[in-house]
């Protein structure tokens, strides 16, 4: 047993670290807040120039190739910079589909052109009104001679709005499938969604789109499957990602803790309110290692059928309860737009809710505890 | 990164569970004692002890010079998670407290006398720091220690001491120098348990073991009984306690737990309906299992920590104790929970589910949350010495 991280990983933290100080301040963060966009160019930039978008990625298509382990790693910094960007959508999630099941011809056209950066790709998953599994793809793909016909809305497709391709969650004849779709392709509506987070989210409206059936990724009816094993990286990373940001938020808290003085002694001298830090400082040091030990395992090639739901349900509770606690400490500022407080809070909560939540996790870990 | 045990650990955790599968003695290795079987008062118990000397398991962390093996601690931890996970007893506070005290600051005479006996497990300790008016506030010891003529005379009392009703020695804290500051003016010494001067007091408790209150008159303690420098107690106490918190608590029972639970929820119906499949059944279930794998993850981090060498892991101790022993209590609620009304029938009888099994451990982990230091005063310990937050009381 060994926590420490190699030399290499060691550099690719370091460097994350170092670009995001730079390039991903606490200014751009605020900036992208609402943006349409959502990512400033100069930002992108980078992640496409220190490879971190092709980190998941083999060599032969331009990538890192490197393993869910290094890119956890990554994540955590994510998560304590906020950093505006639309990797996991297109570098995890898109990447990952395109992977898993995608043709020799879509790899070769999309993966090289999301490693660099130059393409992002968006995953269509939610739909108003349905839930996370499998029974809430509901998009009609209507069959017409060597094309597929789809009709119908989804919800929360982030970065849409600069996505060269979207990757949609259709129902067929032959059950789910994984379609890539022009967005600019006649019939498709985007429509800006004001979000917790303030990532960039899209609703989008589709009517009588018409989509060549040899965009579709993966065999007939085989969507579900592909997305639910690359889901099962995502959040890994995700979970990843709230590690971080709880930790950026304890760590601010603790500093202001410090130096905030009531009834003549820094608040932090107030025990009902060091132990609220203590207990948030031990969920992440626990989460962190849970999220490791679901990456190393990931990347051992062993299954993270449980160990997967488990740190995205701990580490985004963990999250949303740190913000909630340290909120107490930092009392009514914790409450205005100046302090940075309350930009942790709601991307801690909408962490929880996006990319399954909470209950949907729990049932995820009793089938595998209960039924198998 | 590394979360399997090196090929050595591995073969290591691989014998002593084959030999504790070849040593099963249902007397001694009971999972209703809840990770307290080596605070039963039995011969089975003390034979047990023995054999585990015999094959070299007492003291493998301890210098060469003094009988040990220079290993390292992981070993003993590998060693401690697979007896108590077989509910067997562990290997106990005469290695470590006691045995790694004594080789870093006891007299020669002292470390002659008692480490070749611990380490042929023929010598049981009881450990008196606690007092009436010293609880969380461990340095508030008012046992009395006057020096007279070749020695030390003791006058007070004790509380808590969980093995002095069958132990052989008694590890005493007793103030030796009022004058001094409340740290400063503690020493320790090691008292025969027979000594005449001692009247011991059973204290029953909710869970299976009795406690006691140890009662102390005129009872003299030679010189060379007072371990290490006089004045030094109870840095030597905190010394041991930050090398010795995280055994006190092993995960194997807890995570032992959360398998048996399960393992009945899968099976059992209620109105002819299996339980498993009742939605609020399945919730509790995710998050015990989950809370499990963290405590399991923070158990993983302070043995690493350990295995590093520096400074003794006392953040990440407080921390897995903080943690684990607060789930430990609530996979108890919860099973009781789950199992509703049949919960509260008594263990022991046949009635009960799982023969009483959780109902029994409700009560035996009601004192794990307080004893070896509460989880408020881990999450000062927290907050000081891994956050920098100021001194808090």
């Amino acid at each position: 047993m060994d926590l420490d991280l190699s030399e290499e990983q060691q550099m690719i933290v370091d460097m994350t670290q170092s670009m995001l100080q730079e390039h991903s301040t606490i200014e751009v963060v605020r900036e992208m807040e609402d943006d349409p966009k959502g990512y400033p160019d100069a930002l992108w930039k980078q992640f496409g120039e220190l490879g971190l978008n092709g980190i998941l990625i083999p060599e032969s298509y331009g990538g890192g190739g490197m393993t869910l382990f290094e890119a956890a790693l990554v994540y955590e910094e994510l998560g304590r910079a906020m950093a505006p960007v639309p990797h996991f959508t297109s570098c995890v999630m898109s990447a990952g589909v395109l992977l898993e099941a995608g043709s020799d011809a879509q790899k070769t056209e999309w993966l090289p052109q999301i490693a660099s950066g130059d393409a992002i790709l968006t995953p269509a998953w939610l739909e108003p009104d349905r839930g996370y599994g499998p029974a809430g793809v509901a998009l009609q793909a209507r069959t017409d001679g060597d094309h597929l016909v789809l009709s119908g809305t989804k919800r929360h497709v982030g970065y849409a709005s600069s996505a060269d391709r979207l990757i949609v969650l259709a129902r067929s004849e032959a059950g789910i499938d994984l379609l890539l779709v022009d967005p600019s392709a006649p019939g498709i509506k985007l429509t800006h969604v004001l979000a917790q987070g303030r990532d960039p989210q899209y609703r989008i409206d589709f009517s009588d789109v018409r989509v060549r059936a040899s965009d579709r990724i993966g065999a007939p009816g085989s969507g579900w499957d592909t997305w639910n094993t690359v889901m099962h990286d995502g959040i890994i990373l995700i979970a990843a990602q709230s590690i971080g940001g709880a930790d950026r938020c304890l760590e601010e808290t603790v500093e202001y803790a410090n130096e905030r003085v009531q009834f003549d002694k820094p608040l932090g001298a107030f025990q009902s309110l060091a132990h609220y830090m203590a207990d948030a400082s031990t969920r992440i040091d626990g989460g962190r290692v849970l999220v490791h030990e679901a990456a190393w395992n990931r990347a051992q090639g062993r299954s993270v059928e449980r160990f997967a739901p488990m740190a995205k349900l701990f580490c985004c509770e963990t999250y949303r309860e740190t913000t909630r606690a340290c909120a107490q400490i930092w009392g009514g500022v914790a409450f205005t737009i100046e302090y940075d407080q309350q930009m942790y809070f709601r991307r801690a909560k909408e962490y929880q809710l996006s990319w399954w939540d909470t209950p949907y996790l729990e049932e995820l870990i009793a089938a595998d505890v209960l039924d198998t | 990164m590394d979360f399997d045990f090196s090929p050595e650990e591995q073969k290591f955790a691989d014998e002593v569970e084959q030999w504790l599968v070849d040593n099963h003695d249902p007397v001694v290795m009971d999972p209703h004692r809840e990770n307290f079987t080596q605070l039963a008062d039995t011969p089975e118990r003390r034979a047990f002890m023995q054999k585990l000397a015999a094959k070299g398991w007492l003291g493998m962390s301890w210098p060469k010079e003094y009988g040990g093996k220079e290993i390292e601690g992981v070993y003993e931890y590998i060693l401690n998670e697979a007896l108590s996970k077989h509910a067997a007893p562990q290997i106990g506070k005469g290695v470590g407290i006691i045995g790694k005290t004594l080789i870093r600051h006891g007299n020669e005479k002292l470390k002659a006398e008692f480490l070749p006996k611990i380490l042929n497990a023929e010598v049981e300790f009881a450990v008196g720091y606690s007092e009436p008016q010293a609880g969380s506030d461990a340095a508030n010891m008012q046992l009395k220690a006057e020096k007279v003529d070749g020695g030390w005379n003791l006058n007070g009392q004790k509380m808590w001491t969980t093995s002095a009703h069958f132990a052989d020695w008694y590890w005493v804290g007793a103030r030796t120098d009022p004058d001094k500051s409340k740290h400063d003016g503690l020493s320790l010494f090691l008292i025969p348990m027979d000594h005449p001067g001692l009247e011991v007091q059973s204290l029953p408790t909710i869970g299976k073991d009795t406690t006691n209150q140890v009662f102390f008159e005129d009872v003299f303690v030679p010189d060379d009984y007072l371990v290490g420098k006089r004045g030094k107690g109870f840095q030597m106490i905190s010394e041991a306690l930050d090398l010795e918190r995280f055994t006190m608590f092993t995960l194997s029972p807890i995570a032992d737990r959360t398998r048996v639970l399960v393992e009945w929820v899968r099976d059992a119906k209620r109105d002819d309906e299996p339980l498993k499949d009742d939605a609020n059944v399945r919730r509790l279930v995710a998050q015990i299992v989950t809370d499990t794998a963290v405590a399991k993850a923070l158990s993983t981090r302070f043995v690493c920590a350990a295995k590093s060498g520096g400074k003794p892991p006392t953040v990440q101790s407080s921390q897995y104790k903080l943690f684990t022993t607060t789930l430990s209590q609530r996979v108890c609620k919860d099973a009781l929970d789950i199992t509703g009304a049949a919960g509260t029938i008594m263990e022991g009888q046949d009635e009960a589910p799982l023969l009483g099994r959780f109902e029994g451990a409700y009560r035996a982990t009601m004192n794990e949350t307080v004893g070896g230091g509460s989880s408020e005063i881990q999450k000062n310990i927290i907050a000081r010495r891994h956050l920098g937050l100021p001194k808090n009381f």
